[in-house]
């Protein structure tokens, strides 16, 4: 295995009373797609936002690809490091192109120009997330899957060689889903980026993860790949239903159900 | 892109060729008297070409330059805050150069003589940098900017108005520098605020593309951008503009407002557009305004500030246009801040100050030589005829001013909104000045009818205007903005004439109870109580309400109608306590933060809470207002303020609210 994109060690986090991340030491693997999961609550996208820089945790270290994350300055980060918070931000009028010309931001910054490569990785995002016949309407105007859509044509433009998505499918019908999460595996794949992203749906997490991370009450309970860590013993212990698991009648990948 | 960007050419065509109709009717039938010789290099004894190169050409001059850094500011505070209703007033810019240059005049006038706009910045920025003082804390997050914003802005403006009542002849000039005179004598102040406002436009254009980042929330440090940073800068770059426009032409507010918004309604989408068009929207609504009344002036001999009227015209501008704007937009800054949650146990420890504050404007007094005296049973009963009445009209006042005040911020979930926002204060306010000035002898009943008759006048207009859009956005407010704008410029324009009727009103716009009879308590006091049983039934439907219409719709709440009955009982209590506290009072706005930052976080506690806020503020400020300065009284309007927004800022300045927000590098 190569190194890793995100080293933590000993990352914890209080919020008034509450330890909400008990002290983390855990690795996520470069160029693969690490899915975290975890009951509502369990500390999944305060981990993100950790990761991400939204948030200061209270003692440990991160390095991100081997240098420690909080030396980064904050658009050096972001070329690296592209984020896509839970909730859609209100963007107020602006078109979907002019959403992923903003994602060049950490690149010409706030003075220099905006150069030809700049509108060719926005015009390449807008082309990689089949935005094109919507690249001039307002992204307010847009179906809950087109705006979803228009936030990762930015991300892509951002062009960071990792990503970190807060549940990027919530929303989603089925097709949607595959396609988003198929996009999101094949940036990883193809072009090597390194992804960590939050799902619910353990069917999905298990058919388009490399690896999974689990997260219960602010502790890791378990990782690995999805073939390891997809058992009704522990999802049981884990979510708090009993559930049980058949293979794929074609593929032969882990189906989860409730019993 | 869209239509809506072909709509500015042929506005702005026509607002350009008006502007420069009115200027060129203005000023040329005097240019072609004069050659250009004369005009370049007048001799003293030629009067006409010393007016037209001394005064009226750098007079236009300078209101271009006015208008267009009032609008370039409002949109950069607009844009900072993601409020429409932000503008160089809501940071206390102006307040705070009015109360410095009033301070210099009484106390150290020669400070005056030396640079009266170095006072008036320095003052602008000391109440802004009071302003920073409190948002650092919480990185400049646009609630705590607004908020602290008001808090300085309301104290600095209460205080200037006391300085005015207790020096009424000393500070008479300030009324006309209040309302914003454009009139020059020379070149000087137009070419000392150009390089000024060249500077800050230049580093305003240089923070465009950070700003617009802003919109994205905290997706926006994922991007690399140091918020905070670009907040605190983009603030100081719209305060800089405001400071430099005020200190050499005083008080212009309604502009920074104005302009934004219109440009917007334009169809000005993008930022970066707005801060073009507002800017040009701004200095020719100036001219156009500033043209107009020169005519006017030639022509009747009346003299109005510039200022006073900008608002009559940029007012119905506004009206008109904010039914173009976008239907309503989350406001992501809806609720104030809550320290701690507390029980509802709680509000009998403010009931039980407010029947300590109660008794106490009760009993004591001053007697003939100034000693404080505490009159109890037999010798207290002379004085209850007086001092019953006022108690009670302050107490209820006070209670339904906040109680309007939660719900109005909630229906339209901005915590900007309040009683004096939507006009309806200022309604009866104009309601008083028709009486005042076209009744004669009018007694007190003619005058509570007036007053009555002029909320309900501003409560209908702004229902029939926003029938269609609803009246959960931004349109209502902004229309009620509008209206009150229009209305409050008209009563600054009467009181900058200097009629006498006009001191009259002065002094119960500050709010003075002292005139509260016993009628008017007895009808405070029952609707007061009148409005207790209904705020349960209301609590309900206000808590979804401010939870978002579609939310409220799908609970099965007819919002239009609950809407509806919500702003109808909040504008009949205002105007119910605007007969006995005035217009201007700070209540409405600050009982409903200062009852949410205490802990009462849901409808009912905060209704609760608030009205019980609002009476203990107002009950002291009526005791205060009778005793402190006795033999004279103080309004009680004004003290409240000087009571409430301490109290405010140091429950912001309190620790707790952080942990509200993320924590961040």
């Amino acid at each position: 295995m190569t190194a890793p994109a995100f080293s933590l060690r000993g990352v914890d986090l209080r919020i008034g009373d509450r330890l909400v991340l008990h002290p983390l030491t855990l690795d996520l693997p470069a160029g693969q797609v690490t899915g975290l999961l975890g009951h509502n609550g369990s500390g999944k996208s305060t981990l993100m936002k950790i990761l991400a820089r939204q948030m200061k945790p209270d003692s440990g270290e991160i390095d991100l690809f081997g240098t420690p994350l909080a030396t980064h300055a904050p658009r050096r980060l972001a070329r690296s490091l592209a984020y896509l918070p839970q909730h859609a931000p209100d963007t107020d009028g602006l078109t979907v192109r002019e959403l992923a010309a903003l994602g060049r931001y950490p690149w010409h910054g706030p003075f220099g120009r905006v150069s030809d490569l700049d509108r060719q990785k926005t015009e390449s995002a807008l082309a990689m997330t089949n935005l094109m016949t919507f690249a001039d309407r307002q992204v307010d105007t847009l179906s809950g899957g087109e705006r979803q859509r228009a936030f990762l044509a930015m991300l892509m433009a951002q062009d960071a060689e990792c990503l970190l998505l807060d549940e990027p499918i919530s929303a989603l019908d089925v097709a949607q889903q595959i396609d988003v999460m198929s996009f999101v595996r094949r940036q990883a794949m193809e072009h090597g980026r390194s992804v960590v992203v939050i799902l619910h749906d353990l069917n999905i997490a298990a058919r388009f993860c490399d690896r999974l991370v689990v997260l219960s009450h602010g502790r890791v309970a378990g990782q690995g790949a999805p073939d390891d860590l997809i058992h009704p013993d522990r999802l049981e212990t884990l979510y708090g239903v009993p559930m049980g698991i058949f293979a794929h009648p074609t593929t032969g990948w882990p189906v989860t159900y409730v019993l | 892109m869209s239509d809506r960007r072909l709509a500015l050419t042929p506005w702005l065509a026509a607002m350009t060729v008006l502007s420069a109709g009115l200027t060129a009717a203005n000023l040329a039938p005097d240019l072609s008297m004069l050659d250009l010789d004369r005009l370049l290099a007048p001799v003293p004894q030629d009067v006409d070409a010393m007016v037209m190169a001394y005064s009226r050409l750098p007079r236009l001059c300078i209101g271009l330059l006015c208008g267009a850094a009032l609008g370039l500011s409002g949109t950069l505070f607009q844009q900072v805050m993601r409020n429409p209703l932000a503008s160089p007033s809501t940071i206390g810019v102006e307040a705070g150069a009015g109360c410095a240059i009033a301070a210099a005049t009484l106390y150290l006038p020669a400070l005056l003589g030396w640079s009266r706009d170095l006072v008036a910045l320095s003052g602008g920025f000391l109440a802004v940098g009071l302003v920073f003082l409190i948002a650092g804390r919480f990185r400049f997050a646009p609630l705590a900017v607004v908020l602290g914003g008001l808090v300085v802005g309301f104290y600095l403006g209460a205080a200037t108005t006391t300085l005015a009542l207790l020096h009424e002849y000393q500070l008479a000039g300030l009324f006309v520098w209040g309302s914003g005179s454009l009139s020059q004598q020379d070149w000087r102040p137009t070419l000392d605020l150009l390089p000024r406002l060249a500077v800050t436009a230049i580093a305003a254009g240089l923070l465009a593309r950070p700003l617009v980042l802003l919109q994205l929330d905290e997706a926006a440090r994922g991007l690399g951008l140091r918020i905070a940073l670009v907040r605190a800068a983009a603030l100081a770059v719209a305060v800089a503009l405001a400071g430099f426009t005020v200190s050499a032409v005083g008080v212009i507010g309604f502009l920074g407002l104005a302009a934004p918004s219109i440009a917007r309604a334009l169809g000005a989408r993008r930022l970066a557009t707005r801060m073009i068009v507002a800017p040009l929207v701004g200095a020719l609504l100036l001219t156009v305004t500033d043209q107009t009344l020169q005519m006017l002036t030639a022509a009747t001999g009346a003299f109005l500030p510039t200022g006073a009227v900008t608002a009559m015209l940029g007012a119905p501008a506004l009206f008109i246009l904010a039914r173009r704007l976008r239907a309503a937009q989350p406001q992501h800054t809806a609720r104030g801040p809550v320290l701690q949650r507390v029980q509802s146990v709680w509000l009998l420890a403010l009931f039980a100050i407010l029947v300590l504050v109660a008794l106490t404007a009760t009993v004591v007094g001053r007697d003939l030589g100034g000693a404080w005296v505490m009159e109890l049973v037999t010798a207290l009963q002379p004085f209850l005829a007086w001092r019953l009445p006022r108690m009670v009209g302050a107490l209820a006042a006070g209670a339904m001013l906040a109680v309007a005040g939660v719900m109005l911020q909630r229906l339209t979930r901005n915590p900007m909104a309040s009683p004096e926002v939507l006009g309806v204060s200022a309604g009866s306010a104009f309601g008083l000045l028709v009486a005042v000035f076209f009744l004669a002898a009018p007694d007190h009943l003619i005058l509570t009818v007036c007053a009555a008759l002029g909320a309900a006048a501003v409560l209908g207009t702004l229902l029939v205007s926003v029938r269609r859009v609803g009246l959960g956005g931004n349109q209502a407010l902004l229309t009620g903005v509008a209206l009150a704008a229009f209305l409050m410029a008209l009563l600054s324009a009467v009181t900058a004439t200097g009629d006498p009727r006009a001191m009259l009103l002065m002094g119960w716009m500050a709010g003075s109870t002292y005139r509260v009879n016993a009628a008017e308590a007895t009808v405070a006091g029952v609707l007061a109580l009148a409005m207790l049983p209904a705020l349960p039934v209301l609590a309900r439907q206000l808590e979804h309400l401010s939870l978002g219409s579609a939310h409220a719709r799908s609970v099965g709440l007819p919002v239009a109608r609950s809407g509806l009955i919500v702003l109808c009982t909040a504008g009949l209590l205002t105007a119910a306590a605007t007969l006995i506290v005035g217009p201007l009072s700070f209540v409405g706005l600050m009982a409903p933060h200062i009852a949410r930052r205490l802990g009462f976080a849901c409808c009912l506690p905060q209704l609760a809470a608030a009205a019980l806020i609002g009476a203990i503020i107002m009950v002291t400020a009526d005791l205060l207002g009778r005793t402190i300065h006795f033999p004279w009284q103080l309004p009680a309007g004004l003290l409240s303020a000087l009571i409430g927004a301490p109290v405010l800022l140091v429950l912001l300045l309190l620790p707790g609210w952080q942990q509200h927000e993320p924590k961040a590098p």
